[in-house]
């Protein structure tokens, strides 16, 4: 190696490290990327999130149908429900429905295929607890009856406003033609 | 000391070393382990020990339905489980013989290519960690992270995206998804310039891969290497090219290969400026797709109960890490017969005993880092 390559590669070497250091020094003056969290921050961190993330899953009972279409599409049966007839009544109730969160992998398979969208993907993600029992959300805590749509299409006034909020969530969410309907109407 | 011990010719003992590199070593993604046997410095042989991250995702997909099987590809290659939602998706609908509607396969391109680079970020970045230079890991994060925030608005999730569905995709791309895309490419096209201000251009980085570990175009082949690994070599292959899929043909894009420019051809700079290349032509692809975006239903009409007709088939896609096949039988039933995965970190691992003959345990770890090699998609 010649002294002049020998000096070229030094030359070479000192200015590709400081024209790293002029990036990396201008970023000092910049805004930060990161945020503190759990603390100071504005709003909740929930609120933050896009309106079709894929948190902790719940179900409204009220106007779950029973249909067990969600336990059977879960590719991990993370959900179970148990239905019986009550034989005084002819009613058939919800002895439990409960949803492993410790199984569940976020997929959103169970949101999509339910008619009514009683169960859906909430924005919320924070779900520590101490023992893997307390990861098993049951909503259901004593036998209640399933929900029924009324076949002339009018709804229960107190039930209104779940079954659109439910709707809603089946059209933004769940139906995949809700954006392309939305853009041209 | 042992008598029987192998005596070198300038008198002294100098023994066989045998290293173990990994599972835990922070420089091998994800579970990896070498065992390594130097001489000094030097090592005589690296023999890749796979296995530690074997979840039998093949084996799951015999049990659950066709449907339900999606999620489980997200975790063949976490880094980009685009592609393999994908390529399962276009396997079975090849079976079935469903049309996937063209709104669906700008949504899916788009993802992809989103996807692509996020991958690329992750490769390059953490190559940068793995031979001493910090800075550009926490830089490739930051953009990484506008992706990730992206897919979370597409898709809802950030990691294991699930968004590619049989016959298209699970959610449309939204308007306003559509014009932050396009500002994040506007932000991130003069970040890739900075980013080759920091790293690429980087004297001390050119002069630490410059040479190191170099493919030849017949080991390439014999080895069967895939990807920007096979690129870095000086062949233009690309399955997006050669074998199109999706929508691809009506694209214009480039394939960079490698071209020896500091070094020798195939060098594993060769290989790291191929991805730097291609996350440009990444946002190329993107801005056109966002420009042809069509209008229309996302995905086309498939029954829950999805039965493909018996048959088997392949089909494959061009991932960030190489040619990612699925091969997928069916018996007519609710549930795949057989799946079997084909990824290119598996090939590239294989090369490594190779190449690593001679050359220094520092040097390794760039040899490693070069190929991208990433350990779930070895394993499955």
């Amino acid at each position: 190696m010649s002294v002049a390559s020998y000096v070229k590669n030094i030359k070479d070497t000192v200015t590709s490290v400081f024209e790293g250091m002029t990036i990396t020094f201008s970023h000092l003056v910049r805004r930060p990327m990161t945020i503190q969290y759990p603390d100071k921050i504005p709003v909740p961190i929930q609120e933050t999130l896009p309106r079709r993330y894929r948190g902790i899953l719940e179900v409204d009972m009220d106007i779950c149908t029973g249909c067990l279409a969600c336990e059977r599409d879960c590719p991990i049966t993370c959900i179970t429900i148990g239905i019986e007839m009550d034989k005084e009544t002819k009613q058939r109730n919800f002895t439990h429905f409960d949803i492993d969160i410790c199984k569940c992998m976020y997929c959103g398979l169970c949101a999509e295929a339910c008619p009514t969208g009683s169960i859906r993907h909430s924005q919320e993600f924070e779900g520590a607890s101490y023992n893997p029992a307390g990861l098993v959300r049951h909503f259901v805590t004593q036998p209640a009856p399933l929900y029924k749509p009324k076949k002339g299409g009018e709804t229960d006034p107190k039930l209104a406003e779940k079954v659109d909020t439910g709707l809603k969530y089946l059209d933004e969410f769940a139906t995949p033609d809700g954006g392309a309907a939305a853009e041209e109407g | 000391m042992n008598e029987t011990a192998p005596v070198q010719s300038q008198g002294f003992y100098a023994e066989e070393m045998t290293i173990s590199v990994g599972p835990q070593h922070p420089s091998t993604h994800g579970v990896l382990r070498f065992v390594v046997k130097t001489d000094g410095e030097v090592i005589n042989e690296a023999i890749p020990d796979v296995g530690y991250l074997h979840r039998s995702i093949e084996k799951i997909g015999e049990k659950v339905t066709w449907h339900g099987y999606v999620p489980y590809t997200d975790r063949a290659d976490y880094l980009a489980a685009m592609f393999a939602n994908q390529v399962f998706c276009m396997a079975a609908e090849k079976l079935a013989g469903t049309e996937v509607t063209r709104r669906g396969e700008f949504c899916r391109v788009i993802a992809c290519e989103l996807n692509r680079i996020a991958s690329h970020l992750i490769s390059v970045g953490t190559f940068g960690q793995d031979i001493g230079a910090m800075t550009p890991f926490v830089h490739a994060l930051r953009e990484r992270e506008t992706i990730n925030n992206l897919m979370e608005e597409i898709c809802g999730a950030r990691l294991t995206y699930n968004y590619i569905r049989i016959g298209g995709v699970g959610y449309d791309i939204l308007p306003e998804t559509c014009t932050r895309i396009t500002e994040f490419l506007d932000h991130f096209e003069p970040i890739v310039d900075e980013f080759n201000r920091l790293l690429s251009n980087n004297k001390i980085f050119i002069e630490r891969l410059a040479g190191v570990a170099v493919i030849s175009k017949e080991d390439a082949f014999s080895y069967n290497l895939v990807g920007p690994n096979l690129r870095g070599c000086g062949i233009k292959w690309d399955i997006r090219r050669d074998i199109p899929y999706s929508v691809y043909p009506e694209l214009e894009f480039e394939v960079p290969v490698g071209t020896g420019q500091v070094g020798t051809l195939g060098d594993s700079y060769d290989r790291y400026w191929v991805r730097i290349r291609e996350l440009q032509e990444s946002c190329k692809i993107l801005r056109q797709c966002l420009k042809m975006f069509p209008k229309g239903p996302a995905i086309a009409k498939v029954p829950r109960k999805f039965k493909p007709p018996v048959g088997e088939c392949y089909a494959r896609v061009e991932a960030p890490r190489g040619d990612m096949g699925f091969y997928v039988v069916s018996d007519g039933s609710e549930y795949p017969y057989r799946v079997r995965i084909r990824t290119g970190s598996f090939t590239a691992m294989s090369i490594i005993d190779k190449l690593s003959k001679g050359i220094m345990v520092a040097d390794l770890i760039a040899l490693i880092g070069s190929l991208d090699v990433d350990a779930p998609e070895i394993d499955r």
